[in-house]
């Protein structure tokens, strides 16, 4: 790529020394709330300096198993990320199959709808939406904290361009094969979109695990908060707490399992945050 | 009887009319090519054949029933694709087996059907492996085999030769005669490779421009094109055609009056043109004979190996090609003399039609 | 399904005719039924709650003393006369002005220097990405504790170079800026990764040429990068802009709208007086302004992108 380049010398040295700075300030904050959170409460009181200085304990995180109610949301989150990730792949690989390859009346009509659904946020539905489930009584289930991302459109325009770029010959190859149309959607094209399908399930999975305005306002029962919306309920008035090393350990037991699907996961999370970028 | 029987087809995309009312019976066991240049409909044709398309009116007939208004997989065909679409997550073995399977064949005779078909093929070796892991050689033969193992009626090829090299194309051409020989199937085959379709086909369909130009034998193609287009288009390098007027009759037959006037006698029997019209005279490189006659001048020569092409012009400015031998001592500028061989000339009308008997 | 055979298609084709040669373009009803589980969706949880929305905006109605008909642009008329909520309107366009150059001219910034196959700049975007996957509630968990005056990180780096410590947060001045900079530190990874595939959709021919035209490197930046991926730096604008109007989530948590409501945001407001005061109507029409806003500015800037195009 940049084989051609000439100049090498101070310039690239400057540059990556300014990324590498930016980069420290990136993850400063996150290694400084790790370290702080091994220590103890009473040292953190008077200084938070000395971050490799012992003493180290183990205490805030043993408190947040003791004592708080994280388990109970974590839990939830867990069901409302899963719930919600396997319905959109299902849900979206419908459509986006319809939309890329199939032909219905109506189609192209609904098709624009989907694409101006995406210009809708959040904020805008978010009150009637939530008078909509309060009329049928859903609020604190784990259906209402599920359901309302499933009609954002951006998995299903993901899936339909994905299937686009799948050669049609391949499916006619298909039909010529006897295959009934479901069964061409489901032996041929699934299989085919599986790079597609884990990209959208990793994506949806971590949105509805950090998701926090509609649990906010939905989950007002302690005990469907999901893990965002229950730890946000417990940062109130700090400034004078004497628990800081308490509240670090939070950040990082809620923080280090995303952490570390991302780092599993990278290429499908960029790959999906990129593709969205085009709609 | 008719295997493979069109009648009365049309189909238009929007405002455009890709396939105008067209007719054509292939006979039993025939290996068809449709030719023409694309955009001709020649592949919208096939794949309302396999029932891709829909058919926008007009019948399509295969083995006696009518199966234009049937699901693609129920017509009995089987089509090898231009980028041989096969399934990418199956190996070899389950792209064959895929669409057995789909019919309920039992799994005993699915495995003879494909190791008989590998065995032909020559891709025994192949049939654990998935495509990504194969040539684009292997992967034709796969496509082939995909189509073989369902003993089809009638086998379609979308240009399934456009994607290999040119060394693997020929040797392709001559396996495909060989399987045609073998299988006695019904086989149409798109392509606009005019060599691909004299090579190859026992009829030729010309299309263009959504009709039938003519349908005939590789060598009543060449030999008596009935339109100017046809006569154009099969043939390397194309048909000369030059313009002619005055045209009288001596013994019956028609002689042209070339712009530098000199004249042409053609065996084109004088009733079928009308004296002094203004026709077209084609003639193809290897019936301009070299030596006596017109005066040209040397363009540009193009040496082949075994022959030579010659472009030349005449004293009208008209360009003619004709042929030498591959070793001919000529240089660009020199003047030469050239006969045309009436006997083997076409006459064409105003309208493209070939004038005959 | 009916299944036809060759063997049975000469009794049974005609009666077929409907269902004709099915390629996979024909057009037939069951195909809808693809996108219909999703249809519903959209249609049932979007699209009503939008037009819900806007006819509640033009209610009287709240959620203790229920519905009192419809009143027309009261809702409108309250919400320009009510002082804090034209302070949210100026806080979050103050918030967008800044945040989104910053985004724009940091993403750039970041996917210029990593776009290389190097081991480290594979390293580093990870980093730089990474703090996006964390939660709005964990960011500002962090964030707070940072900008703790006395004993937070920030504190502590400025008594290194004996600066005094300062309160951001309770700041007029530098709450919205502090949620400014949370805000880019959480998600600078979007614009950089769209800005890295816009880079990577540049032909590597463009700068062989240009290399063999003896262009310097900034000349390539200004005139062959820059220029190849203006549309989208147009695109990262809109979506940051877009996304921005939303802030919420960090002003909520890190300052609750404070000190004297100088970085209480729009959406905050609608929080508060559809979900604390219940006045659904009112929340409804603040609504509706957030979401003409962002049209609004979305569409202004796709027309200034595409005029300096033309």
């Amino acid at each position: 790529m940049a084989t051609y380049r000439r100049g090498r010398g101070l310039g690239d040295r400057l540059l990556l020394l300014a990324v590498v700075a930016l980069a420290i300030v990136w993850i400063a904050p996150i290694v400084w709330v790790i370290g702080l959170s091994f220590k103890p409460n009473d040292v953190l009181m008077r200084s938070t300096g000395g971050i490799h200085l012992p003493p180290f304990t183990l205490k805030n995180y043993v408190d947040i198993i003791a004592s708080s109610q994280v388990f109970a949301w974590m839990l939830n989150s867990f069901i409302v990320a899963i719930g919600q990730t396997v319905l959109t792949l299902v849900i979206a690989s419908l459509a986006g199959y319809g939309f890329a390859r199939t032909n219905f009346p109506g189609r192209n009509v609904l098709f624009v709808l989907v694409l101006a659904a995406l210009a809708v946020p959040e904020q805008a539905i978010i009150v009637p939406l939530h008078t909509m489930f309060a009329a049928v009584d859903l609020h604190n289930t784990y259906a209402a904290l599920i359901a309302p991302r499933l009609a954002f459109p951006f998995g299903v325009l993901l899936m339909t361009q994905y299937f686009r770029a799948i050669p049609a010959e391949i499916e006619e190859a298909a039909l010529l094969d006897r295959a009934s149309r479901l069964k061409v959607f489901w032996r041929i094209v699934l299989p085919l979109s599986i790079p597609a399908q884990a990209t959208l399930g990793i994506y949806t999975f971590l949105h509805a695990w950090n998701e926090y305005f509609w649990p906010l306002v939905s989950a007002t029962k302690p005990a469907m908060y999901t893990l965002t919306v229950g730890l946000a309920s417990m940062q109130t008035n700090f400034a004078q707490t004497e628990g800081i090393g308490f509240l670090m350990a939070q950040a990082v037991f809620a923080g280090l399992p995303v952490l570390i699907l991302y780092l599993f996961f990278q290429r499908h999370i960029v790959s999906a945050v990129a593709g969205g970028g085009n709609k | 009887m008719a295997e493979l029987s069109l009648r009365n087809v049309s189909k238009r995309f929007g405002a455009v009319e890709v396939i105008r009312d067209l007719s054509l019976d292939i006979p039993s066991g025939e290996f068809a090519v449709f030719l023409g240049p694309s955009g001709c409909g020649k592949s919208t044709l096939l794949r309302m054949i396999a029932g891709l398309e829909a058919v926008g009116s007009g019948e399509i007939h295969l083995g006696g029933a009518r199966i234009d208004t049937m699901a693609p997989g129920d017509r009995g065909i089987a089509m090898v694709f231009q980028h041989y679409a096969l399934y990418p997550h199956m190996t070899v073995r389950e792209n064959m087996a895929f669409g057995l399977r789909n019919i309920g064949t039992p799994p005993a005779e699915i495995e003879r059907k494909i190791a008989d078909a590998a065995e032909m093929l020559e891709i025994g070796e192949l049939l654990a492996r998935k495509p990504t892991q194969l040539s684009g050689g292997q992967r034709q033969r796969v496509a082939i085999g995909r189509a073989i193992v369902k003993q089809p009626r009638a086998f379609l090829f979308d240009e399934p030769l456009s994607n290999l090299d040119a060394a693997l194309r020929s040797r392709t051409r001559i396996e495909l005669a060989r399987l045609h020989q073998r299988v006695s199937s019904t086989m149409i085959f798109v392509t606009h490779d005019q060599v691909e379709a004299m090579t190859m086909a026992t009829r030729i369909v010309v299309m263009n421009q959504g009709r039938i130009e003519q349908v005939g034998t590789p060598m009543e193609i060449y030999q008596r094109p009935r339109t100017r287009f046809v006569a154009g288009f099969i043939g390397a390098p194309a048909m000369n055609f030059l313009p002619v007027t005055g045209v009288t009759g001596r013994g019956g037959m028609a002689v042209a009056r070339l712009p530098d006037g000199s004249e042409v006698a053609t065996e084109v029997p004088i009733g079928a043109v009308k004296a002094g019209a203004t026709l077209t005279l084609g003639v193809r490189a290897e019936h301009v004979l070299p030596g006596n006659g017109a005066a040209a001048k040397v363009d540009v020569i193009e040496r082949l190996g075994e022959r030579t092409l010659v472009y030349a012009n005449l004293s009208d400015g008209s360009a003619v090609v004709y042929d030498e031998p591959g070793d001919v001592q000529l240089s660009v500028g020199e003047s030469v003399a050239l006969t045309i061989d009436g006997a083997a000339a076409h006459l064409f009308g105003p309208d493209g039609l070939a004038l005959h008997g | 399904m009916v299944r036809l055979r060759i063997s049975s298609g000469r009794t049974g084709s005609h009666y077929m005719a409907e269902r004709a040669a099915s390629g996979i373009g024909l057009s037939r009803l069951s195909n809808g039924l693809f996108v219909a589980p999703y249809m519903l969706l959209v249609f049932g949880l979007l699209f009503a709650p939008l037009v819900l929305g806007i006819w509640l905006a033009f209610q009287d109605y709240d959620m203790l003393g229920g519905w009192a008909g419809g009143v027309g642009l009261e809702n409108f008329e309250n919400l320009l006369d009510d002082k804090i909520f034209r302070g949210t309107v100026r806080n979050t366009i103050k918030f967008v002005l800044m945040t989104t150059p910053a985004f724009v001219a940091l993403g750039l910034f970041l996917a210029l220097a990593l776009n290389n196959s190097l081991r480290r700049s594979a390293i580093l975007r990870a980093i730089f990405f990474g703090s996006s996957v964390l939660s709005v509630t964990i960011v500002t968990l962090i964030w707070r504790l940072v900008y703790l005056p006395d004993r937070g990180l920030l504190a502590d780096i400025l008594s290194l170079v004996s600066l005094p410590s300062v309160d951001l947060i309770t700041s007029q001045t530098w709450a919205l800026p502090a949620i400014a900079i949370v805000t880019v530190w959480w998600i600078i990874g979007l614009p950089m990764t769209l800005f890295l595939a816009g880079l990577q959709q540049i032909p590597p021919e463009l700068y062989e040429a240009a290399a063999l035209d003896n262009a310097s490197r900034w000349r390539t930046l200004t005139s062959i990068t820059l220029p190849s991926i203006r549309r989208t730096i147009i695109v990262v604008a809109v979506i940051e802009v877009i996304l921005q109007f939303q802030l919420f989530g960090q002003a909520l948590l890190i300052t609750g709208g404070g000190p004297d409501n100088t970085t209480r945001p729009m959406v905050q407001f609608i929080y508060e007086a559809g979900f604390r005061d219940l006045q659904l109507g009112f929340a409804a029409a603040a609504s509706q302004v957030l979401f003409a806003l962002m049209l609004i500015a979305a569409l202004a800037q796709m027309w200034a992108g595409r005029r300096r195009e033309g």
